[in-house]
């Protein structure tokens, strides 16, 4: 099987962030991680290929800092990767990012796209999906298994509140992996070492430019929420304090 | 004629899903503000039922957007159903809830209408002429305003408790049905699904429980985590704990709650004996109530309750629990 | 039961041969990958017949990225900088040169100007750098050299054969907190290295291995260290310049302890302050995170900082001891740089450009070993003359008898470090001797309860949530973060001391020496005082302080798993 795994770099999650000058972005002087779902995806897409042989590629956009996430993919075993290099692709939406992929991969025959469920920055979940569209694959979001089967894949899909459901499907298909599918793996010395002869091929804008167009949604601006709260003291005998707890339970916070 | 509000209400197993009323609200009070015209639809293979509970509600007309191919829910069939309709109808805006199921379909029927949807938001504004959603980024670190800059019809999705279901208006009568059978070739699904099942999770997780009880320190010794337990049974939600609870080994790891184990937003979160230190808040500040009971009344902890109870614990809540009981079986 | 971290026994390790490993990614390390990427790049060009390569050159560094567990004031002295990169100033993040320096005796209420800034404490021509930033951009121009730097990968042991160190094993991955393997388990690697440099900064525990194992520090003074709790802010514009140095002595310290403060102006109004208490200060109840949270509300610094917010925290230790306290540092394969030899000024404070200085000197002996194929003490020994025929020597001559003129208090040291200005280091004796740290430390029968005129500084800070902070709150701002189902690594060799003797003699101080929060006594009343220790590995920022300041020298601080520790962006 050949396999595309879809990642992006965020920054850490307890990095201080800070707007830049526009007010509708970070300052990136921060330090950057792996988007956390996509490194499951990552894993995912190793173990499948250890169990079926084929090929990891991994692709990402953004300036050169995000060559890292591709090169921790390339040290943990992915075959090859693709990066497209530039500030812009920051600030590209969903539609514009996959629009960019798939103008990318244009010449690939891939079997699977995985990516992670959703960003740890934007938060979209709609990515891997709009992809999938513009490819015209069938997909299945939250994945939590992958079985291959004789007509294709057997997925296993995450509902809410703890129900689940297998989904077959059709191959070529993309798949938004859930945190959690698998164990993730350490990258080798070994490994580490190897990556840095392992192809890596630079996408410019100008490469997908014709691709992409304005984006359909735009941030105006960024800022920190703030939450005020009223903090209501409940006073009593232990009896009447309970009491108290559950009128609120029942009338205001309307759990019971 | 003026523009239209159309939400998209969810139903799943023959339910209709409880968020669907928050989408509801949302969408009564854009048409108030707005002053555009609200409608909603529902979904699959007879479905008029459902309508018929929506049309109570105020809302101009509801639509029971009909297909034998719409059931069981694959996204090829309903991003086709869908588009159809939309097409037809050309809402200005289109609500929904940021659910599961719709994070399936609704990115890929916006781009097959050449749209895009602002997707998880927690609110809009309306600044001058300008709709402007609001969602949270980077985990919730920072807030983000996001308008469109395309042509309607516009999507969006609102996150699990953006707005109160409880408080959608009726309808003064109830609204008009309309069954619109929408045309999906059997070529277009090419997923097959199978039975929805049930299953403990290997671990858990607390990112979807709606209450959560959670202990700190103050609850003392092991065995006293029974009385915890006791609580989130009463309450129907999950045990939880601030971190030197897992770490002496009380409560698995995979129940730790902060900076260092999971990041919950329950509807409530019931903190016992627990501090507030930053690592711990920083997990479950997004909680939309939160009760706290300590001892200390200079616990960081009060600063975020909603509701703060000083006292010990172990006085509080053997009684909270029959109380709770009392209340469930509305004696 | 505490489990300690220990490499598993007993396993297949993949070996892996080198020619240079350096252990350990800050300005030290780093200035040694690059100069000698430089030597071998002349060599190269120059005799295409006997190539050298840089495929088997690597640095071990156990932060997860690039210079994040780096933190400094920090002022950089270019010197060595200049020598390495000449022209660096031009492409290195430098924030702002320093333009204004004022130096402040503080009492509770008020403050001293000293009429002139000492010199050793003029830093005209130096600049105010993140040193977190400066690293990350060192690492940058190693890495285009083709040198390979391993991140998140800790050197755990040094491997010995006989007399000779032959290689460093790094961590295990994947281990749990029973010190079992888990599914996705990696044993680390055994390093096969003709040379090995150990750049670990203060403390370093390999360092710490090889100075045991040789017994290393016989004849030198005793390492003595201070450790340096910092905070950095963003203040409302117009509070200090950038380039602007402010220096303090005296309050909250008395004269019973060593230490005092700084203040850098930043660029984008990022204030860098931090307060440095030597760690051999006598009551075991003080708590050197409390001294910053008390420097701070002096109104001196309490009007600087209003308005702002506290957006990082960070801490470490540094060596003091100078000159007398620096082990050999060159052997049989193995060589010794910056911090973890001891190679800092204390009277100025840095370190860094002797760390830079170091790691080239090195870098240089390493390439002789390399092109002559001997990396034995013959060869490696140049480096310990290299350093004593350089700079670092002239400029830690100097003051070698500073810190040592301080043990008897703070007048003593003002009186012995005037003297020592005078005559060229040497004050009343060529050599002050000098004892540990921890020996300092007094039991607690021996002090008076309430803390007497140290009573301020004793116990955890409370903070106020915006000027000062409970150390809780500032670890959150280290971005501290470690595998949590791995095992302590605090090796603490005999837990019933802690609960059983010092609990009673001293009150268990890593409670309040920790910086972190790692050490803690719970409630247990199965234990005969009442209490037990326990460890909140996690919270560890990797600062060393609990295996210098130990009064019973029975703490030893190994790395956790790598990857883990604090993220010091901006520090």
């Amino acid at each position: 099987m050949k396999i595309l795994v879809c990642m992006k770099q965020v920054p850490q999650k307890d990095a201080p962030l800070k707007l830049n000058e526009t007010g509708a972005w970070i300052r990136e002087d921060v330090s950057y991680e792996v988007n956390e779902p996509d490194a499951y995806a990552l894993e995912e897409a190793l173990r499948q290929k250890e169990k079926h042989g084929g090929e990891v590629v991994v692709i990402t956009s953004g300036p050169a800092r995000a060559q890292q996430v591709l090169r921790e993919a390339l040290a943990k075993g992915a075959d090859r990767a693709i990066h497209l290099e530039d500030n812009a692709f920051v600030g590209f939406d969903a539609l514009n990012t996959a629009r960019a992929f798939a103008a990318a991969i244009k010449d690939d025959k891939f079997d699977l796209i995985f990516t992670g469920l959703q960003s740890d920055d934007y938060g979209y979940a709609q990515t891997g999906v709009v992809l999938a569209e513009l490819l015209g694959w069938p997909h299945a979001t939250i994945i939590m298994q992958i079985e291959k089967t004789d007509s294709g894949i057997r997925v296993k899909r995450e509902l809410e509140a703890g129900y689940f459901q297998f989904v077959d499907m059709p191959l070529p298909a993309l798949l938004t992996i859930q945190s959690g599918i698998n164990k993730l793996r350490y990258a080798t010395l070994i490994g580490i070492k190897q990556a840095k002869n392992k192809p890596l091929r630079k996408v410019t804008l100008a490469e997908v430019q014709s691709a992409v167009g304005a984006n359909l949604q735009e941030i105006e601006r960024l800022y920190v929420p703030q939450k005020t709260k009223n903090t209501e003291f409940l006073e009593g005998p232990p009896a009447e304090v309970a009491k108290k707890l559950v009128e609120k339970l029942r009338n205001e916070v309307r759990v019971l | 004629m003026p523009d239209t509000i159309l939400v998209i209400v969810e139903q799943r197993e023959g339910k209709l899903n409880r968020v669907s009323w928050e989408s509801l609200t949302a969408g009564q009070a854009l048409a108030a503000e707005m002053g555009w015209t609200l409608e909603a639809a529902v979904v699959g293979s007879g479905v008029t039922n459902f309508a018929s509970e929506i049309a109570a509600k105020k809302v101009v007309k509801v639509y029971a957007v009909d297909s034998p191919q719409l059931e069981p829910y694959t996204p090829d069939a309903f991003a086709a159903g869908l588009k159809q309709f939309i097409m037809a109808k050309q809402p200005k805006l289109v609500l929904m809830p940021h659910t599961y199921q719709v994070r399936d379909f609704v990115p890929k029927l916006a781009t097959a209408m050449g749209r895009t949807a602002i997707s998880d938001c927690i609110g809009y504004k309306k600044e001058g002429e300008k709709l402007l959603f609001t969602r949270q980024m980077f985990q919730g670190k920072l807030a983000a305003d996001v308008s469109f800059t395309c042509d309607a019809p516009w999507f969006v999705t609102f996150q699990n408790g953006a707005f109160r279901g409880d408080k959608v208006e009726a309808g003064a009568a109830a609204a008009p049905i309309e069954t619109v059978k929408v045309d999906i070739a059997n070529n277009v699904i090419r997923n097959k699904p199978q039975e929805v099942f049930k299953e403990a999770k290997q671990a858990v997780d607390l990112t979807q429980a709606e209450i959560i009880v959670s202990v700190g320190r103050g609850i003392k010794e092991q065995k006293n985590i029974e009385l915890a337990k006791q609580l989130a049974e009463a309450l129907g939600g999950e045990l939880a704990a601030s971190r030197p609870i897992c770490d002496s080994g009380w409560l698995p790891m995979d129940r730790q709650i902060g900076s260092s184990g999971q990041t919950v937003a329950p509807k409530l979160y019931l903190a016992l004996g627990i501090s507030g230190a930053i690592q711990h808040i920083v997990g479950m500040k997004g909680a939309r109530t939160i009760i706290a009971i300590n001892k200390d009344s200079e616990a960081p902890i009060f600063e975020i309750a909603d509701y703060a109870v000083v006292g010990n614990l172990f006085d509080i809540v053997p009684p909270l629990i029959e109380e709770v009981k009392k209340a469930k079986t509305g004696a | 039961m505490l489990i300690f971290r220990k490499p598993l026994e007993g396993i297949d390790r993949p070996q892996m041969p080198a020619d240079v490993v350096i252990v350990g990614g800050g300005p030290a390390g780093m200035a040694c990958a690059l100069r000698l990427s430089q030597l071998i790049d002349q060599h190269n060009a120059q005799h295409s017949d006997s190539q050298l390569s840089k495929e088997n050159i690597y640095v071990l560094e156990k932060a997860r990225e690039i210079g994040q567990h780096c933190l400094s004031g920090a002022l950089l002295d270019p010197r060595s900088m200049r020598e390495l990169l000449p022209g660096f100033e031009k492409e290195a993040p430098l924030d702002a040169e320093v333009t204004k320096e004022a130096v402040y005796f503080l009492t509770e209420k008020s403050k001293l100007k000293f009429p002139i800034t000492p010199p050793p404490l003029r830093d005209h021509g130096n600049y105010v750098i993140s040193l977190n930033r400066f690293v990350k951009w060192l690492g940058s121009k190693v890495e285009e050299t083709g040198i390979t730097i391993f991140t998140g990968f800790a050197g755990s042991e040094l491997l010995f054969d006989g007399d000779r160190v032959t290689g460093v094993r790094t961590d295990d991955k994947g281990v749990d907190k029973q010190n079992q393997p888990k599914s996705n388990f990696e044993p680390g690697y055994d390093l096969q290295a003709k040379v090995v440099i150990l750049a670990e900064g203060t403390r370093g525990s390999l360092t710490k291995q090889l100075i045991a194992k040789f017994d290393l520090t016989k004849g030198c003074n005793p390492q003595t260290y201070g450790q340096g709790i910092k905070e950095l802010w963003e203040v409302p514009s117009g509070r200090i310049a950038p380039g602007e140095v402010i220096y303090t002595m005296g309050w909250p310290l008395t004269t019973k302890e060593y230490g005092g403060a700084w203040i850098y102006g930043g660029k984008d109004n990022i204030v860098s302050l931090g307060f440095v208490t030597g760690l051999d200060y006598p009551d075991p109840r003080l708590d050197p995170q409390r001294v910053l949270q008390d420097f701070k509300q002096h109104s001196f610094v309490a009007k600087l900082l209003e308005g702002g917010k506290m957006i990082r925290y960070g801490a470490k230790a540094l060596p003091y001891g100078g000159w007398w306290a620096i082990p050999p540092v060159a052997g049989n394969g193995w060589m010794i740089l910056g911090d973890s030899a001891g190679f800092l000024n204390a009277q100025r404070l840095k370190g860094i450009h002797l760390a830079i200085k170091s790691g080239m000197l090195a870098a240089e002996t390493a390439f002789e070993a390399l092109k002559k194929g001997d990396s034995s003490a013959a060869t490696l020994g140049q480096f310990q003359e290299k350093v004593e025929s350089s700079w670092i020597k002239d400029e830690l001559w100097k003051v070698r008898n500073f810190h040592q003129g301080f043990e008897h208090g703070f007048w003593a040291g003002m009186f012995h470090a005037g003297l020592q200005q005078f005559t060229g280091g040497r004050g009343l004796r060529s050599r002050y001797s000098g004892k540990a740290g921890y020996e300092h430390m007094k039991k607690l029968a021996e002090l008076p309860a309430d803390g007497g005129n140290e009573a301020h500084l004793l116990g955890p800070a409370k903070g106020d949530g915006r000027l000062t902070f409970d150390k809780l709150t500032d670890l959150y701002h280290s971005g501290t973060k470690h595998e949590e189902d791995q095992p302590a690594h605090l090796v603490i060799h005999d837990t019933d001391v802690c609960n059983n003797r010092c609990i009673k003699e001293f009150g268990n101080p890593c409670q309040n020496f920790c910086p972190a929060n790692v050490y803690e006594m719970v409630e247990d009343t199965s234990q005969p005082n009442g209490k037990h220790i326990s460890l909140n590995p996690s919270n560890c920022v990797h600062c060393k302080t609990c295996d210098i300041a130990d009064p019973y020298q029975i703490i030893t601080w190994v790395p956790p798993e790598g990857g883990g520790g604090p993220n010091y962006d901006g520090m």
